[in-house]
């Protein structure tokens, strides 16, 4: 009978495609709509992301993402390094600074301060130079962080800090070795770009030496956002957090703990992700009320067919049976199609178009999950018409 | 026929029917007493609404009668339970229906195979059976043709095989030839003729169409949901031809 059941599925071909269609759309908006967020909140963890090395990351006890911080007195990072069972440890600073490029132009930027002994956390040069450049006094890597076309410096030399007022509109092209912009009355100078993740929310992005923020910001005594510390061999990330936390007062968190806080924390306090959640929910309860209304249209248009095998003593668990055969193959081939394309047309469009796309184990899945339960469903309430069916369904003329 | 007209199949006292209840209350079914005996064709015949759908429907366990007695094959349809009414078509009663009703994405082998799946035989058993019993309907060599790809005639024949294929003791027809032209509807009446005279197949067969009462044995009126008379028929086609 499941035979016959999967004939009756395939048998009117222009509706089975259609379905499959229906389904494959579906799973494909919902693997999509989440591989985009996860992509999103991927680029919001970015900075962890870079600082794989580190185990624990240390913060004020405020401090929940790596989005909205506070600083620590300096003091903080000699407090850290003596607790037992610290590998190494060393201080991040981020600030947002205003930068002034040589036409007058400017540009508000994120500035990472990493540390100068290791340079741990300092991106890799696109011109295959060593981070190592960070080492001369104000120089700076610039990284679009997910912007385009916000690292732009006149062409010319004489639009270079022209003595008669700003050039703005004048022909530029990209910021490169050797550049110059000005941070807070500093020259600085570009010893580079990078090429990191990009961020969520887009911005451009300085990396330099933390002794170097110290010459570029206003003096002030807590400079110090994040200690990032290693374990020691023998103690684990967790353990160790929870050491530092106790003995310094202060918050730490192991990496993964703190990407999953800061994609919690984008959740609650962003309203740009409430607003890509919602559209998310809206395009997902279209594709699975499209595919549930699908669903129940197959089985209903089959009823004479189903009130057919009821008449010949077709059992209701036989029936039940070959609506649910009908509606899990069908879930199962439309997925796998929409899943398929999604992958495809997701990557190429990452990889094309630098899109924030990212197909984790979690988001498949749930296109599957979520279609299947709505198959599901549907066949479960389209069962019903034909549970009840009246005989006068079976006789009735046409 | 008469030799064959002593056990009785179907036997039914004082069945009542009613759909709808108060103001829109319909009696489909005013008390309806009829019998049909074992290997008999009988012809269901009465105007439009009368209750011959309402009535077949009761004696195939399809639905459960307001009042009276309704025994089927030594069975009391009233008596059985929801599992045991299933069983009871699944073996004892074999279906014609107005408009053929065959699955449109099984061939002619698959539809006629259907009734023996319902009982749990397995396929190829199923399919071979069905072959056989399209041999005999005279369509041995359309059995791989889909639905679409036969004539009305026809498909009545691929029904009339899978109402046939797992030896039912009752067939009930309904309308069978009303959705065919004259020569299709005769050849249809034929076979339906033939398998009351070779078996003991007990046939109730509901029509409008005066031309083809001549094929059974008797007639049983109907009207405003009784049966107002039964009368042996005398002249049958097989002699006639
Ligand atoms: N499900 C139903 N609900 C309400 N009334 C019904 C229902 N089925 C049938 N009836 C009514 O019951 C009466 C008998 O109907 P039935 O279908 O048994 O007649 P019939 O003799 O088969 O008619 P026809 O020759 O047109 O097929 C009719 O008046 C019909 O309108
Ligand atoms: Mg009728």
């Amino acid at each position: 009978m499941y035979q016959i059941a999967i004939k009756m599925l395939m048998g009117d071909r222009a509706k089975y495609v259609g379905l499959l269609l229906g389904i494959a759309f579906t799973a494909f908006l919902v693997t999509f709509a989440l591989s985009y967020f996860a992509g999103f909140m991927t680029r919001g963890f970015a900075l962890i992301s870079e600082n794989s090395s580190a185990d624990v990351w240390v913060m004020d006890p405020a401090v929940s993402s790596t989005e909205m911080t506070i600083n620590m007195p300096s003091s903080a990072l000699g407090r850290i390094r003596s607790v037992k069972g610290v590998n190494y440890a060393v201080p991040m600073s981020l600030s947002d600074i205003t930068a002034r490029f040589p036409n007058g132009h400017f540009q508000t930027f994120q500035m990472i301060g990493v540390d100068d002994a290791t340079l741990a956390g300092a991106p890799v040069l696109t011109d295959g130079r060593l981070p190592e450049v960070l080492h001369t006094p104000y120089s700076v890597i610039v990284d679009p962080g997910g912007t385009s076309d916000k690292l732009q410096t006149p062409k010319a030399p004489r639009d270079q800090w022209p003595f008669d007022g700003a050039h703005l509109d004048v022909p530029t092209r990209g910021l490169a070795f050797g550049d110059e912009l000005l941070v807070n009355d500093h020259r600085v100078i570009v010893a580079g770009r990078s090429q990191t993740i990009p961020r969520f929310p887009p911005r451009p992005l300085l990396y330099t030496t933390f002794s170097n923020t110290m010459r570029l910001l206003p003096s002030e005594s807590r400079r110090l956002t994040f200690v990032l510390a290693k374990a020691q061999k023998g103690i684990s990330p967790h353990q160790l957090a929870k050491r530092i936390q106790q003995q310094t007062g202060l918050r730490a968190r192991t990496t993964a703990d703190f990407k999953e806080e800061t994609v919690r924390w984008y959740l609650i306090n962003s309203e740009d992700v409430g607003d890509m959640a919602a559209m998310l929910i809206l395009a997902m309860t279209v594709g699975f009320g499209v595919t549930g209304v699908m669903l129940y249209m197959f089985t209903y248009e089959n009823l004479k067919q189903y009130a057919v095998f009821k008449a010949m003593g077709a059992s209701a668990s036989m029936l039940m049976g070959m609506i649910f055969i009908q509606a899990s193959v069908s879930a199962f081939l439309g997925t796998g199609l929409g899943i398929g394309a999604c992958a495809i047309i997701g990557e190429s469009v990452r990889m094309t178009l630098d899109y924030p796309f990212r197909m984790m184990w979690f988001t498949p899945l749930f296109g599957v999950l979520g279609v299947l339960i709505v198959s599901l469903s549907a066949a479960a309430i389209s069962a019903r018409p034909v549970l009840k069916l009246e005989p006068g369904a079976v006789f009735s003329g046409r | 026929m008469i030799n064959k007209q002593t056990k009785i199949a179907v036997q039914c006292r004082s069945i009542v029917k009613t759909y709808g209840s108060g103001a829109s209350e319909v009696f489909a079914l005013r008390g309806v007493d009829l019998d049909l005996y074992e290997g008999e064709l009988l012809m269901l015949v009465g105007p439009s609404g009368c209750g011959k759908t309402t009535f077949i429907s009761i004696v195939t366990a399809l639905l459960k009668a307001d009042s009276g007695v309704c025994e089927v094959l030594g069975q009391d349809i009233n008596a059985l339970t929801l599992e045991q009414k299933v069983l009871f078509r699944r073996q004892s009663i074999g279906f014609v229906f107005q408009a053929f009703n065959l699955l449109p994405a099984l061939t002619a082998q698959e539809n006629v195979a259907v009734p023996l799946l319902i009982q749990g035989r397995n396929r190829k058993a199923a399919m071979h059976e069905a072959k056989a019993v399209l041999d005999s309907v005279g369509l041995g060599e359309r059995i791989g043709a889909l639905p679409s790809e036969l004539s009305g005639g026809q498909q009545q024949r691929v029904a009339i095989a899978r109402a046939l294929v797992h030896r039912p003791k009752l067939i009930v027809c309904d309308e069978p030839t009303s959705s065919l032209d004259h020569k299709s509807g005769q050849m249809v009446m034929q076979l339906l003729r033939h398998i009351a005279d070779q078996s003991n197949t007990t046939l109730l067969v509901v029509t409008h169409d005066n031309r083809i009462y001549h094929f059974g044995d008797r007639m049983a009126h109907m009207d405003d949901g009784r049966i107002i008379k039964t009368e042996m028929i005398q002249e049958k086609k097989e002699t006639s031809e």
